[in-house]
């Protein structure tokens, strides 16, 4: 039999959507095994995972505003990342990004922490962490626009400069290191003075963490930037083909350059976020979300309402499997990135179903 | 009978790609020691076709027989092995290696190892053959006719019996097409098979034993060359007696409107692409530019619109000097540049955007405000597609779905609403039908009488003695002259296009390319 | 400490220590010849690891040790050519995925395992595979001698397989092709090389090599599994990162694994060199431990900058890196 691969021109939604659904239930299938095969009851632990393990805990609440410190710099990463592939940017320097972002805005946080009100030092630490993960991508963009430096794995190796950087301030004491606890004989990380933590509204109980409105204000603004506005409008068509936003007269470089620096600027953002949120600087403040942001914004593809429900989805089966696997301790916490890896590769597969078609060859070819 | 056996022979072949036929039912035969042209306008499926027997495509439905039996091609290396070899237009070589090398990858009789006695053994293959190539040259030292040898060794040396050539003088001069022909036909004499894809009809009559003609992804038939001549091929071809007087609306021309001065530009490699050149452009005026593919005509116009950076000279605008200035203040002059490339999307056109958002590009910024005006761009879409009939499901519609003639009007449609005084337009016509084609004519013409000064970069030599008022041929980067087009022929053009003859000093009562009437005054000169 | 010693053995650490740099950088030169850019180095590697141990220690047997990691990151490569040849999925992501999914089954079967963790100590076969080898004659060479000719068989096995890629690549003909496939794929396709067959071969090979890699590191750190650390501990970016150093070249790989062997290792023995030199090295102990380990990928962003500020030219950097082939594009 003869089977053709032929491109397919232009898929329904329907049939997105429903290939989608296919992989994450795919990826549950292939986990429900692994766990099946570990001698762990696949619906308990699912079950488990997907209520955060919120029944039968004490504080409900708080499990809930930690799952927002989780989302929330997810949420604004992948948002950002996409900004930067829509322009066929391969930004993969999230990671360090959201470090300089981070690092910039403890600097600030501790160092103006008890001296200026608490709204102000919020805004000053928001701004650092824009400029220090702005300043961190656009070098790279003004790299590749003059030189075309291949900004895949640049932007890689500047991953791993942030990370040792941020080791250095983690791992070395000394009276200028003012990130580390002076009361602690071990390097530690000191916590953040009151006016340098995230603000939160309370809700009875429950207490709203800001970033989040901040971060749901950003996805909006985003999205009407992509769509309406005319900076949005230059990064599609520069993304489509630079050849055309440079005949159109469009300042194809600026416009990279500009649109790198808010993409970094928004990861950059997101660290000083998390770090506020967190009340102190960490060794492993990204949780991998510079990663796992490109992985939500391709199952996205790119879409910012999209992105919503991806990170949504991915910081339930990240919490989810963390929680879990505090129950069931044969199950790593890592359970989640293989998930993750299955649900990926089935989108990547079906994909490919929705860009391609086969087909059968009508009749024999003799 | 042995002489009529046929080395290929393909029946009833179908091609779709996706809603688009490329080829419908197509019968096609070629016998041993024959040179069958397979002719055609472009986008007539012609390279379909032959790609389908070099294993690229594979056809949805039909039968193809290879001396008598029938075969199924699934890939190249099928293809290969039966005998089957093909010379693209655009040449399948890898850059970074020698001639050897590139040969040597398709190799099946050497052992696993690569010696260095390689080289001698394709010197010596190609010397048998009666080429002389380097075998050590790389490809990225190589001229374009270097690398067509280099691609015709090739195939030999695999040992093809039929050899599919596909536009292969395009980009060679009438010299070095000689010599290919020479060589073609010495490989008939030798038996082999030989199909040739063109649209030229004088290297159909000269060159081939039968001419297999395809219109419209259709097949139109076989004629034996002795029996015919071009008015008959011409009516095969596009289906009914073409009426080649375009017409050329007499207009009265104004001051010049665009006026180069010893321009020179180089190319992305940093060689000499436009040499000294000076010409102008007059209101009303339809000038035409001529030239083999890659004389300059691409930097030409990618220098007006301002986007390559000129070495020297001066472009002047209605009497401003626009050398330096940004694409998008050229723009804003009313210069408008359309340029169809090869894949006729990669300049000019965002492929995945609607067809609103393209109508957008240029003027997206005179918007008042942070937004995008999508209304204005719809209204002028569906007025484009009302004015130039252009066939989609919506303006919503992403310019890569259409077919080639309309997206092509979407271009030329764009650049017309934007109200220009000057129009430079490099193969407005690429690929398109005859119907398409005329339409296209006519929009230049109105243009052309409402005052606009055009530069018309063209391949068809005929179509711009029919449409251009002047005519100026390029040769590696030279102006060869400016010649009237009503007084001009195609032998003349093509002699200068091939630099054979230079009517660049035929007037010596002035300086070639510069006005009489000139709104560029020396003293206005800054720098 | 004798000052000789401290000499010796920081040069033996280096080799030692990143070795399996080299397997990482020549499994992905392989791959990327191919004109495919995989950023899965460290999450194959972290399945061939603990998958060859695994099976070494349960057949007390380094062959199956090397065989089994070699098979499992090989599936690596498999999975990632289904993904990007087959279905033309971005590479990018597709990369990036194998290392997430590859080291949450790394931790998934690790965690699983758990009380029941085979100690490398109880596996003999795999503690003597292990062991240092002298090299008769070259091993009596002063200083040099016991540093690179008194290490264990899977170095020089290393070196071998470095060497072997680099004649494959540059005097056999099926490795000529692959470079054909890495430069211009349409034009191997149309003189009959099977793109999609070199491209599953060598991306399976090379993941498999990298998987080598892996298993090595598993020894090294004799296979005492940690719950929270990889083995592979950022290895794999660093090979990434070597393979542009090396210029796509396997033997420049080998002397790429020692410049960056010599700052990995120099973050250890800093302090050991700094104390037997305290003339001319006592500043070593001022320099923090982190600059050591950014030194690889510092120098290396900046070869990718200046070379990307030369043009092209020499550049061992296949031309279609990263692009997906499809034949009836038009």
């Amino acid at each position: 039999m003869n089977i053709r691969v032929v491109k397919r021109e232009g898929a329904g939604m329907g049939r997105q959507i429903g290939a989608y659904v296919a992989a994450v239930a795919a990826a549950l299938v292939v986990g429900a095994v692994l766990l099946a095969i570990q001698g762990v009851e696949p619906l308990a632990f699912y079950q488990r995972m997907l209520t955060l393990g919120i029944p039968g805990n004490k504080y409900p609440f708080r499990i809930l505003e930690n799952f927002i410190k989780l989302f929330v710099p997810l949420l604004i990463v992948s948002t950002a990342l996409a900004l930067a592939f829509k322009m066929r940017f391969w930004n993969i320097g999230g990671e360090g990004q959201f470090i300089l972002g981070a690092i910039c805005a403890s600097a600030v946080g501790l160092k103006l922490g008890e001296s200026l009100p608490r709204p102000a030092v919020l805004l000053v630490m928001a701004l650092c962490g824009l400029l220090g993960g702005g300043l961190y991508g656009v070098f790279v963009a003004a790299l590749k626009v003059k030189w075309g430096t291949n900004e895949t794995l640049l932007t890689l190796m500047l991953n791993y400069i942030a990370l040792y950087f941020l080791q250095f301030f983690a791992e070395t004491k000394g009276d200028w290191n003012f990130f580390l606890d002076p009361a602690s004989a071990r390097p530690k990380f000191i916590k953040f003075p009151v006016n340098a933590q995230m603000l939160t509204i309370p809700l009875g109980p429950f207490n709203l963490n800001l970033s989040l409105v901040a971060a749901g204000v950003i996805c909006a603004l985003i999205f009407v930037y992509l769509k309406h506005t005319k900076g949005g409008y230059e990064i599609a068509v520069v993304g489509d083909s630079p050849s055309t936003a440079r005949y159109a007269g469009m300042p194809v470089g600026k416009i990279v350059v500009r649109t790198i620096f808010l993409s970094a600027a928004l990861i950059g953002l997101a660290g000083a976020f998390y770090v506020s949120s967190a009340g102190t600087l960490s060794a492993s403040v990204t949780n991998d979300v510079g990663w796992t942001g490109i992985v939500v914004a391709w199952l996205a593809k790119l879409n910012t309402a999209g992105i919503v429900l991806a990170s949504l989805l991915i910081t339930v089966l990240q919490f989810g499997c963390q929680s879990a696997s505090t129950t069931y301790p044969s199950i790593d916490a890592n359970f989640a990135n293989l998930l993750q890896g299955v649900i990926l590769f089935a989108v990547l597969a079906a994909d490919f179903f929705t860009r391609f078609k086969l087909v059968k060859q009508s009749k024999e070819v003799a | 009978m042995e002489e009529q056996r046929c080395a290929i022979e393909m029946r009833g072949i179908t091609k779709t790609f996706g809603s688009v036929v490329a080829n419908k039912n197509v019968d096609l035969n070629v016998r041993q020691g024959e040179i069958l042209a397979l002719l055609g306008e472009n986008g007539s499926g012609k390279t379909t076709l032959m790609n389908m027997l070099s294993g690229i495509y594979k056809p949805d439905s039909g039968s193809i027989l290879v001396d008598g039996t029938p075969v199924s091609i699934h890939s190249p290396e099928d293809s290969k092995r039966l005998g089957i070899g093909m010379v693209h237009q655009h040449f399948k070589l890898v850059d970074v290696f020698s001639a050897a090398d590139n040969i040597w990858l398709g190799d099946e009789k050497s052992g696993p190892v690569l010696h260095k006695d390689r080289y001698k053994i394709i010197a010596d293959m190609a010397r048998k053959f009666g080429f002389a190539i380097d075998p050590k040259k790389k490809v990225y030292n190589m001229a374009v006719s270097e690398k067509q040898t280099l691609e015709i060794i090739k195939v030999l040396y695999y040992g093809a019996k039929i050899i599919i050539l596909d536009e292969p003088t395009a980009v060679l001069t009438v010299q070095e097409t000689q010599k290919l022909f020479d060589v073609l036909r010495r490989m008939k004499q030798e038996g082999h098979a030989i199909i040739i894809i063109t649209h030229k009809l004088n290297e159909v009559l000269e060159i081939s034993d039968r001419v297999a003609i395809l219109r419209k992804g259709e097949y139109i038939g076989t004629v034996d060359t002795a029996a015919t001549n071009e008015q008959e091929l011409t009516e095969f071809m596009v289906g009914r007696k073409v009426d080649l007087n375009i017409q050329r609306p007499h207009v009265e021309t104004t001051r010049p409107l665009l006026e180069i001065r010893d321009l020179s530009i180089r190319n992305d490699e940093g060689a000499v692409a436009i040499d000294q050149v000076s010409f102008y452009i007059r209101g009303g005026e339809i000038l035409g530019v001529a030239g083999i593919a890659g004389c300059g005509q691409k930097e030409l116009c990618e220098a007006i619109a301002g986007l390559r950076p000129i070495e020297k000279g001066q472009m002047i605008h209605k009497g401003d000097n626009i050398v330096g200035l940004s694409p998008k203040a050229i723009l804003e002059k009313g210069i408008s540049m359309s340029f169809i490339p090869e894949d006729r999307l990669g300049m000019g056109l965002a492929p995945s955007l609607s067809i609103t958002d393209n109508m957008l590009l240029k003027n997206y910024r005179e918007a008042p405000g942070l937004f995008v005006d999508r209304k204005a761009g719809r209204a002028d879409a569906e007025q484009i597609i009302r004015d130039l009939e252009i066939v989609t499901p919506s303006t919503e519609t992403p310019v890569r779905r259409l077919s080639g003639g309309n997206v092509q009007k979407v271009l030329l449609g764009r650049e017309i609403k934007a109200g220009p005084n000057v129009i430079v337009t490099a193969y407005p016509v690429r690929g398109l039908d005859i119907n398409s084609s005329y339409a296209i004519y006519d929009i230049l013409n109105q243009q052309k009488q409402d005052g606009v000064g055009i530069l018309f970069v063209g391949e068809d030599l005929d179509v711009m003695i029919g449409l251009c008022d002047k005519i100026m041929v390029l040769c590696h980067g030279k102006v060869m002259g400016v010649v009237h087009a009503h007084k001009t022929s195609k032998e003349e053009l093509g002699l200068m296009m091939t630099g054979a003859l230079d009517l660049s000093h035929k007037y010596e009562d002035k300086p070639s390319g510069i006005a009489r009437d000139s709104q560029f005054q020396e003293g206005e000169e800054k720098g | 400490m004798d000052t000789m010693n401290v000499v010796t053995l920081f040069l033996f650490n280096i080799v030692l220590c990143n070795i399996p740099l080299l397997y990482g950088t020549v499994g992905e030169i392989l791959t990327e010849k191919a004109g495919s850019l995989n950023l899965g180095v460290e999450g194959t590697m972290a399945v061939g690891a603990i998958f060859g141990y695994l099976a070494g220690c349960a057949a007390n047997s380094l062959l199956v040790g090397l065989l089994v990691s070699f098979l499992a990151a090989g599936l690596c490569g498999l999975l990632f050519a289904l993904l990007t040849v087959t279905f033309q999925a971005n590479q990018n992501v597709t990369g990036l995925t194998i290392t997430t999914f590859g080291l949450g089954l790394y931790f998934f079967v690790g965690k699983g395992i758990g009380e029941n963790w085979p100690a490398m100590t109880g596996v003999p076969a795999l503690v003597n595979g292990f062991a240092n080898l002298e090299i008769p004659g070259l091993f009596q060479i002063p200083v040099l001698g016991k540093a690179l000719f008194g290490q264990n068989a899977l170095v020089y096995l290393g070196i071998l397989v470095a060497a072997l890629v680099w004649l494959y690549l540059n005097c056999t003909k099926t490795g000529l092709r692959l470079r054909a496939v890495g430069e211009n794929p349409g034009a191997a396709d149309s003189v009959g090389v099977n793109i999609t067959l070199y491209k599953y071969v060598h991306l399976a090979a090379g993941s498999g090599i990298m998987g080598l890699g892996g298993f090595y590191m598993a020894l090294y750190m004799s296979g005492s599994f940690e719950g929270s650390n990889c083995w592979i501990n950022g290895y794999g970016w660093i090979a990434i990162a070597l393979v542009i150093f090396a210029n796509w070249n396997p033997l420049l790989a080998i002397l790429g694994t020692l410049v960056f062997g010599f700052f990995n290792t120099l973050k250890i023995y800093s302090g050991a060199l700094a104390a037997a030199f305290p003339d001319g090295l006592g500043w070593l102990n001022a320099v923090p431990p982190q600059l050591f380990k950014a030194l690889p990928f510092l120098i290396t962003a900046i070869v990718l900058v200046a070379s990307s500020v030369r043009a092209r030219e020499g550049s061992g950097q296949p031309a279609a890196l990263g692009l997906n082939y499809f034949r009836e594009e038009r």
